[in-house]
Parts: structure tokens; sequence; C-alpha cells
């Protein structure tokens, strides 16, 4: 018994340890953040500190840096500290636990479903403030992204990333089917009958995939100019229920059921970096996936790659995808000269060349149409024409409360929702189980998330 | 002992009461004084969250996890209610039930051969026990490199031998069962040690006269072996329990509670309500369930492994 109780009281140091080694960290961070407006206040020359919280990892991470560093150079006014918290989900609750005290950064990249949360949250200064102040013209902006992000008239938050979901292609599996390499599918249908072109002539590929991501969900219902969310998704009042109508909302699912029946759709969960191994590895030959990705897949991919609208439903018209990405948050409660510091960096981001940049170097399109003629532009369309596609479809994209896209604090939990269920019929379950289990849970949660607010 | 002895006396008497008390009194702060330092750690770190926690979930809260509306014992319900909840448990049960034992036999039998007086033995001790070195994390990458649908290496294997590709983490029949085998395999380390520690400590001497009676090498382990060490098993046991309970890092990588919520365990649910769709309260709520499961299963089994352990 002895031995036992030394064993456990060691294991209980060491959790009390772990446990401890929290706080004096966080507490340091407090202090230091505490102390930076006070040695901006006696020094005037010393530069203001930007604390930037984002959620680009990886390349993305490597082309984000690049750009601060750039800036930093560039002046000698303000340093922006570029810190990765994270995915988008993980980032959104550090900064909900820390909203409002002193921890909190400068300014935080938060995704677009984030809006609302980030509203309600009370710890941010909508831009607005410095639009009015300055007269920046925001107009400058692409259109359709201003459409998402203003509300009320009011810019709560400045726009920075934004990609949509693309449908890309194995355009050697496409000649090698006796497909027209040039002219992806475009319809559901026309996606149904390519698989089973290709799956003929090589039966070690499969057709398609479709990862179980609420996000594709959520595009594919806007695209044949279905609503998530009732009140025009959220737009003219708190939505109460669904937006989209059975017909609408099962019809992914069972797009998805006769390509299982046909054995042409390869599933690959929820696992994206799992789908585009499969893809490079020749396993499946399209797939759709954020536009983020085309530089990346069209660089790493050993054979040709085509890069196609997001396919709808035969019957309907392309009503046209939505803003897809994240934008950039002000908090409140930070003093002046840092916000404006801020502010500064916020509208260097929004300059042609460093939009350019951006988009050249992942495939999140530029918010800044002028960027579309700077030379690293028209020099990497050159090499990588695929990166236009995603250009043109947000500019066909017809503007309606469809594709402006659904404002609701729980869609993150919707999303979680919709993938249970995408995953349900991908290993053989019943459509109209799935489907009906997808509006129960969502309207549960409208109605949890309305009583929690308390109103 | 002695003050009883005393002659009996009515005021002598209350004195002497007075001074037992006093004395009472004297050895309980004196225990306190000890106790202390654990009183307050607990306190801040254990029971100060599990009061907090009972709190919460009987509220609604924001995304900050401020309580907005009171709500009773409706968050209760309603996990009961719901069927995702409810297949969390029945996943969370299945996955102590294939990882418990599994961990414990298979380190039980690693312990047992690697006990060994042989050659090369410091080796395979070395390597049975190298996985508790590796982190939760870095395991589960290279188990999802394992069980990757098209070029994993168990896949590729299954090819080899002309059988059909399993989707080991995207079939909800298969997907619990992979979880296990990856948490079999990290928890085994850790488990092996201890295990291995305990065989060590076994007197020789029980074997030594256990040959000169002529024991063979199964009697001498069923015996001598298992018996002697039952109270390193009991410890490994409860603590093998509340661990498979308390999973969440492998699931988080490899799964992320996926497909059809097939390996969404308790605390990744919890997780998932808590700081993904911001419900602090219904989180609450699950966690102050899963407190009650583990505590009724830990007192059951001190009830009944108490009986069973020989202690030295």
């Amino acid at each position: 018994m002895k031995k036992i109780a030394v064993i456990l009281f060691g294991l209980f140091i060491l959790l009390v340890g772990c446990q401890t080694n929290d706080s004096p960290e966080t507490s340091e961070e407090a202090a230091a953040e505490e102390s930076t407006p006070e040695e901006v206040e006696s020094e005037p020359n010393e530069p203001v500190e930007v604390v930037f919280w984002h959620a680009m990892g990886g390349a993305l991470q490597e082309a984000l840096d690049q750009i601060v560093d750039q800036y930093n150079a560039s002046q000698d006014a303000v340093v922006v500290t570029a810190d990765y918290q994270g995915t988008y989900d993980e980032a959104l609750t550090k900064f909900n636990t820390i909203a409002g005290t002193d921890s909190a950064p400068t300014m935080m990249q938060v995704f677009e479903i984030g809006t609302k949360s980030m509203i309600n949250s009370g710890g941010i200064e909508p831009i607005q403030t410095f639009v009015d102040a300055e007269g920046y013209d925001m107009s400058q902006l692409e259109e359709n992204i201003i459409n998402y992000y203003q509300l009320d008239d009011t810019f709560y938050s400045m726009p920075f990333n934004s990609s949509t979901p693309v449908m890309y292609y194995n355009k050697d599996a496409f000649d090698a089917a006796g497909l027209d390499a040039d002219t992806p599918p475009a319809t559901y249908q026309e996606v149904e009958a390519a698989s089973k072109q290709i799956t003929e002539s090589n039966p070690e590929m499969k057709g398609f995939a479709l990862q179980a991501y609420g996000w594709l969900y959520e595009q594919l219902l806007a695209n044949q100019g279905a609503l998530l969310m009732n009140n025009d998704n959220g737009r003219s009042d708190t939505p109460t229920e669904v937006g989209f109508t059975e017909e609408e909302g099962k019809s992914v699912f069972e797009w998805v059921e006769r390509m299982i029946n046909d054995d042409t759709f390869a599933n690959y969960g929820t696992n994206g970096d799992n789908m585009i191994a499969g893809f490079f590895a020749e396993d499946v030959a399209m797939f759709i996936a954020s536009s983020a990705n085309v530089r990346n897949v069209v660089d790493s991919a050993p054979f040709e790659v085509g890069v196609g609208f997001l396919p709808y439903p035969e019957d309907k018209d392309r009503e046209g995808v939505v803003i897809g990405g994240a934008s950039l948050w002000m908090m409140n409660g930070k003093p002046e000269e840092e916000q404006l510091a801020a502010w500064d960096f916020m509208k260097y981001l929004q300059t042609p060349e460093i939009q350019g940049a951006w988009h050249a170097s992942t495939g999140y399109f530029a918010i800044n149409p002028a960027a579309y003629e700077q030379p690293i532009v028209l020099e990497t369309y050159e090499q990588i024409p695929q990166l236009q596609v995603t250009v043109e479809q947000l500019q066909s994209t017809v503007s309606s409360f469809a594709t402006q896209g659904a404002l609701m604090d729980m869609i993150p939990e919707g999303r979680r929702i919709t993938e249970t269920a995408l995953e349900t019929v991908y290993n053989g379950g019943d459509v109209d189980t799935a489907y009906q289990s997808v509006v129960d849970q969502i309207n549960a949660a409208i109605e949890q998330a309305n009583r929690a607010r308390g109103e | 002992m002695k003050q009883v002895a005393l002659p009996y006396q009515e005021h002598e008497h209350k004195g002497l009461l007075k001074a037992l008390k006093l004395q009472r009194m004297a050895s309980f702060s004196k225990g306190m004084l000890f106790l202390l330092p654990s009183i307050i750690l607990f306190s801040v770190f254990l029971f100060y969250p599990l009061g907090r926690t009972l709190y919460l979930s009987f509220f609604l809260t924001n995304s900050s996890g401020q309580t907005t509306v009171f709500v009773g014992l409706e968050n209760y319900m309603n996990i009961f209610n719901s069927p995702i909840f409810l297949k969390s448990l029945q996943s969370t049960l299945l996955f102590v039930l294939y990882t418990v034992p599994g961990t414990i036999l298979v380190s039980l039998f690693l312990a047992i051969i690697a006990n060994e007086k042989l050659k090369g033995v410091g080796l395979f001790r070395t390597m049975y026990a190298s996985t508790m070195g590796i982190s939760t994390a870095a395991a589960s990458v290279f188990w999802l490199f394992l069980f990757h649908p098209s070029i994993g290496w168990l896949n590729q294997l299954l090819k080899l031998l002309g059988a059909d590709a399993i989707g080991w983490l995207t079939n909800p029949d298969w997907a619990l069962f992979s979880v296990s085998i990856a948490t079999i395999w990290m928890n085994s380390g850790f488990t092996f040690l201890i295990l291995l520690g305990g065989l060590q400590s076994i007197d020789q001497y029980l074997y030594e006269s256990a040959n000169i009676d002529g024991a063979g090498y199964f009697y001498k382990l069923r015996r001598i072996t298992l018996p002697m060490l039952s109270p390193t098993l009991f410890f490994v046991i409860t603590v093998s329990f509340i661990n498979a309970f308390q999973t969440f890092g492998q699931i988080d990588m490899l799964t992320r509670g996926g497909p059809q919520n097939e390996t969404n365990l308790i605390v990744y649910s919890i997780y998932q309500d808590a700081f993904m769709n911001y419900q602090f309260g219904t989180a609450s709520a699950q966690a102050m369930i899963l407190f009650f499961i583990i505590l009724i299963l830990t007192l059951i089994q001190f009830k009944l492994g108490e009986r069973k352990v020989h202690y030295q």
C-alpha cells in the first residue's frame, strides 16, 4: 500500500507541476503587455508593438510571416508580432477566454462564421470607427467580400484572406478516360457520369471525393441558391430554424449516395489531408476543397491538375459561392496608439502589392481587385492559370442572401452536426434519417443558442 | 491509558475529559498542518473546479463561459435524451473494455518475458518501455500514417496479401477498434515498466523453495508471480481505467470523434461542447456524469480488488 501511496503522490506532484507551470507564463505575458503602453508613453521613439493572433499554419504561415517581416522592415513606428494560435476554432476559443483582459491581442484573425460570435463577445472595436475617422475608402475592395462583412452598414472587421471552394481534378486521368480535360464537369450529374467513366477506364481509381466538412455542405447549398438559416440567412433577424427546403438539403446527400451506389465515391471521412494525399497518389480523380490549396496542389501533384467551379444540381441555376476565409478584428480596451498602429497594418495588408503577393503565393484571392494588375500576379497566372478559376468563380457569383452567407453564432456546431450526417451517408446510412437528424439537431442548437443569449 | 488508572473523582474526571479534548484538538490541528499543503493544492486545483463545474452545469452560458440563464437540471435531462451523449457513453465503455484488458495483457506478457535473466534482455526492456517516451501527439501522427486509407502501411500490407483495404479510421465499424489498438500501443510502455518493477521486487526465495518442491513454470506463474504481483496489478488496473475514461489526445488527432461519433469518447464530447460549441453548461453536466462514473467504478474496484490483492 505504501508503494502505491508513494507512486500516487509522485503522480500528483507531476500533475500539480504541470498545472502550476501555466500560471507564471500567463502572468508574464500579461506583465509584458501591461508594460508596453508605458514604454511607449515614456519614449516616443520606441516603436509601438502590435500583437497579431492568426490561424495560418504550414505554408500559409510562411507566406504571412513574410508579409509581416516586410511590413516591419518598411517603417520604424510599428512592430507587428504575429502569433500562430492554432486552427480557427482553437484561436477563437483562446480569445473567448481572455476577451476584454490585458492578455488579449491587439488584433486577431477570425474565420467568417465567428463574425457573430465576435460581435457578441463585447471585446472588439468595429473598424468602422477607424474607417469613419480617416475617411478610408472601403469600396475599393471586392464587392462580394464587402457584401459578407458589411452588417447594417457597419464594417466590424477588416476582410483579409478569402477563399471559395473549387473542384480539383486530375487532367491526366481525364485524358486516359477519354474525357475532355479542359472542361471540368459542372453539375452533379456530370460529375457522376465522369466518375463512372474514370472508374471504368481505371478500376484502381475512384471518381470523386467529398470531404465530410460542414463548410462544403454550406457552399453546395448556397451554389443552388438555398439559405442555410431562415430570416434571410440571419441577415434580417436572428435565425430561428434552418432555411433550406427538404429538396435542397437532401440534394447533396442523394448525390453522394448515387456515387456510392455506382462505386465511384472515395470516402476520406473528415480528413482533408488524407484526401489530398489520396489525390496525389492517384486514388481519386476529383475532389472539392478550398481554393487556398491551389498553389500547393498544383505545385505538388505529379500530374497535371485542373481546377473547376463548384458543381450544382442540373435542374438548378448556379448561384455562386459564399466567401470563406477570415477577417481581422480590432480589440477594444487597448491604448489608442496601439489600435492606430494595428489599423495602419490592416491598411497595409489591403494594398494591391501585398494582396497580389498573397494571392500568388497561396490561392486566397485578392480582396483588392487592383491586385490582379500587379506584375507578380500576371507572372504567376502564366505559370499557374488555375489560380484564376477561383477569381472567376467569385466574380460570377450572384449577390443574394444565399451567397452572402449565414450569420449565426452556432454555425461551428451546425457544421459538426452536418459532418456526422455526411459520414453516416458515406458509410451506407439512410439518407432520409441522416437528413432528418441534421434538421432536428441544428434546429435544437439554434434554439439553445438563442436562449443562452438570455435576451 | 495511564490516566484511566487514576482514582476516580468527579472533578478530576471533568478535568481529565478537558485535557483529553485538548490533546485531541492539538493532535488534530497538527495533523491538519501536515495535510495543509495537499489540502490547499487539492482545493485550488480539484475541489474548486469541481464545485465550479457543478455550478455551471445548472446554467446556460455565453461564448466566454459566463452564466446567462438558470435552467436547473435541464442540461442533465438534455444530455440523457441526446443520442450523441448516449452514443458517447457507449463508445467510452467499449473503449475501456478494449483498452484496459488489452494494455494489461500485452504489458504483462512483455514484462514476464522481459523479466527472464538472459543476455541482452536490457535492450528488449528498453524497447518495450520506449513507447512511454513518445508523446501522444507524436504517436498519433505515426499511427495516422499507418492507418491512411490508401497509402498507409497497414492497407499496403493487406493489398500484398490480396485482401481488401480497410477504412481504419473512416469506417465506423473499425474506427473505435483502430483507436484502441493505437492506445494500447501508447499505454503499454508505462504499464510494462510498472509491472516489470513489480516482478523484480518479488523475493527470489519464493521461487527457490518452489523449485525445491519441483513446481513447474506455469504453476509458479499462477501461484507465486501473479499473487505477489497483485498490488502492482491493482494499481495498474485502477490507473488504466481512469486513463481510459479520460482519453483525449489520440481521439483529437486520429478521428476528431468521427466517423459518425463512433469514437466520440466522453472527454472529447465535453471538449467539443465546451470549447467548440461554447455550451459550457451541457459540457459541465457531462463532466459531472463522468466524475460519478469514475468515482463509482473506483469504489467498486477498491471493494472487490482489495479482497483479492495480496500484500506482503
